[in-house]
């Protein structure tokens, strides 16, 4: 297989994407099963299908492409290793990858960062504004339903989603950057996430 | 975990609810330590929020797959090579459900992740890091040479036993490390303590070369070209480190292809020429 921009798995881009994306989803859930038993073809399958999100986020949360690189292929390996505990009773296989993908790469922002922002913030600048982050997510966000459901939202939660998710900050950062109480911020993301998740269509 | 027996708007009332609104920053990774850990503890009690942290989830799912990007080259063959060579994780066994599934943090399966190092990455000096010791530092070496080879415990503690000295170059408290790329193709990473005077050099991905040639390390100065070491056979692209002792001000280091022997003076361009002590 060639490299380049690979078809995501996940087209997710108008009405009829759905049937497309379901069977994306069971296809690459069947796929881990059989990489869980060591197939190593199985596991280009599941390359293919993930590892375009699977670098798009770690990129768009570290916001360097050679650690997204090395994140991205720790997730790919970890994929590998750990297909056997991966059970599809308890979320689709795109959720699975995703969360890895945005642990580890939350988890290496924040040991990084954390000396860095705590100075940052004691001297009262934030490391990251909000509008950067949020302009690199909507300009090169092509998901449209994505989009679209995320412009359903009010301000104060989509600016909250974008900077905890895209920009990997913790609900108390989320609060400091955009002038809210902690509880605020903690509340707009849960409503917001739960009206994206109506708005998405998932169940 | 507390039963929900206070009044509504009692303090246990409130807590309660407070804790119901953590769902949401914990899909989204966005709980500090201690919240992810009360919040998880009330997961593994609390059904509902069991099945609403699953939406979630999953809409956060959607969310990633929304930055989907062309591949950087070269990664797919990295990530399947190192893969055919990992091993996997057994099943587990048992009950099943989100408190013990992966959904909980605690119990997300890792793959062994050696203390990671940013400022390698950046060039910084590797104070924090080095104070982990030796196999850390190994592991993260075996990391920046291009792979997730972690090095295993057997084959550090030989290498302890056979270099004393590579280990004391690598544990230095002003140890730093650098990585560099070869003119012809490959890595060079190199951790140097300018108190020692001395360096621990290896590669990855130099290009292979006939039987009686090889590469010599020389430290390049303003008092001529001293002869460091010769480069080790490479096992899967890769030399394992040599030492270099006697750097002072000014020195570089090159990278020569020379006769297999070795060579008093190099006879070909460096294809790497590293300022050790910018």
């Amino acid at each position: 297989m060639s490299e380049g921009p690979l078809r995501p798995a996940w087209p997710g881009g108008g009405e009829d994407a759905a049937a497309a994306s379901g069977q994306g989803r069971d296809d690459v859930a069947v796929l881990l099963n059989r990489v869980g038993r060591g197939d190593e073809e199985a596991f280009g399958g599941v390359y293919e299908r993930v590892a375009p999100a699977v670098f798009g986020l770690a990129q768009r949360v570290l916001r360097d492409p050679a650690q997204a690189e090395e994140v991205a292929q720790e997730v790919m390996l970890e994929i590998w290793r750990t297909a056997s505990r991966f059970d599809p009773a308890q979320g689709s296989a795109q959720a699975w990858v995703s969360m890895i993908t945005h642990r580890r790469a939350v988890d290496r922002v924040r040991s990084a960062q954390a000396a860095a922002r705590r100075d940052d913030r004691a001297a009262g600048t934030p490391a990251r504004g909000y509008d950067t982050v949020a302009e690199e997510v909507e300009a090169s966000m092509d998901r449209e339903r994505v989009r679209r459901c995320l412009g359903t939202l009010t301000e104060l939660q989509r600016e909250s989603i974008v900077l905890a998710y895209y920009g990997g900050y913790t609900y108390r950062e989320v609060a400091g950057l955009l002038g809210i109480a902690a509880g605020t911020a903690k509340t707009r993301l849960r409503d917001g996430l739960i009206r994206m998740r109506d708005c998405l269509g998932v169940t | 975990m507390m039963a929900a027996r206070g009044r509504p708007g009692s303090d246990r009332g409130s807590r309660r609810a407070e804790l119901h609104t953590l769902a949401g920053p914990y899909a989204l990774d966005a709980l500090p330590p201690r919240d992810r850990a009360r919040f998880e503890r009330h997961l593994a009690a609390c059904e509902s929020c069991a099945h609403e942290v699953r939406g979630l989830m999953e809409t956060a799912g959607r969310l990633a797959d929304a930055t989907a990007a062309p591949l950087p080259p070269g990664l797919r063959e990295r990530v399947l090579a190192e893969a055919a060579r990992t091993r996997q994780l057994p099943p587990v066994l048992g009950k099943s459900g989100l408190s013990r599934g992966w959904a909980r943090r605690s119990s997300w399966p890792r793959i062994v992740r050696p203390a990671w190092p940013l400022s390698l990455a950046l060039g910084r000096p590797l104070g924090r890091p080095l104070r982990l010791g030796l196999a850390a530092v190994l592991a993260v070496a075996a990391l920046a040479f291009g792979g997730l080879a972690v090095v295993s415990q057997h084959h550090m503690s030989q290498l302890q036993a056979r270099d004393h000295l590579l280990a004391a170059v690598l544990t230095a408290p002003d140890a730093k490390m650098m990585t560099a790329r070869a003119a012809s193709g490959g890595t060079a990473t190199i951790v140097v303590s300018e108190h020692m005077g001395a360096l621990a050099f290896s590669s990855a991905g130099l290009p292979a070369l006939p039987d009686q040639m090889g590469y010599e390390l020389w430290l390049m100065g303003p008092s001529g070209d001293h002869p460091a070491a010769m480069l080790p056979a490479p096992q899967h692209g890769m030399t394992s480190p040599v030492v270099a002792t006697g750097l002072r001000a000014g020195d570089k280091l090159g990278l020569t292809v020379e006769p297999s022997g070795g060579a008093p003076r190099p006879t070909s361009t460096p294809i790497l020429l590293v300022a050790i002590f910018p």
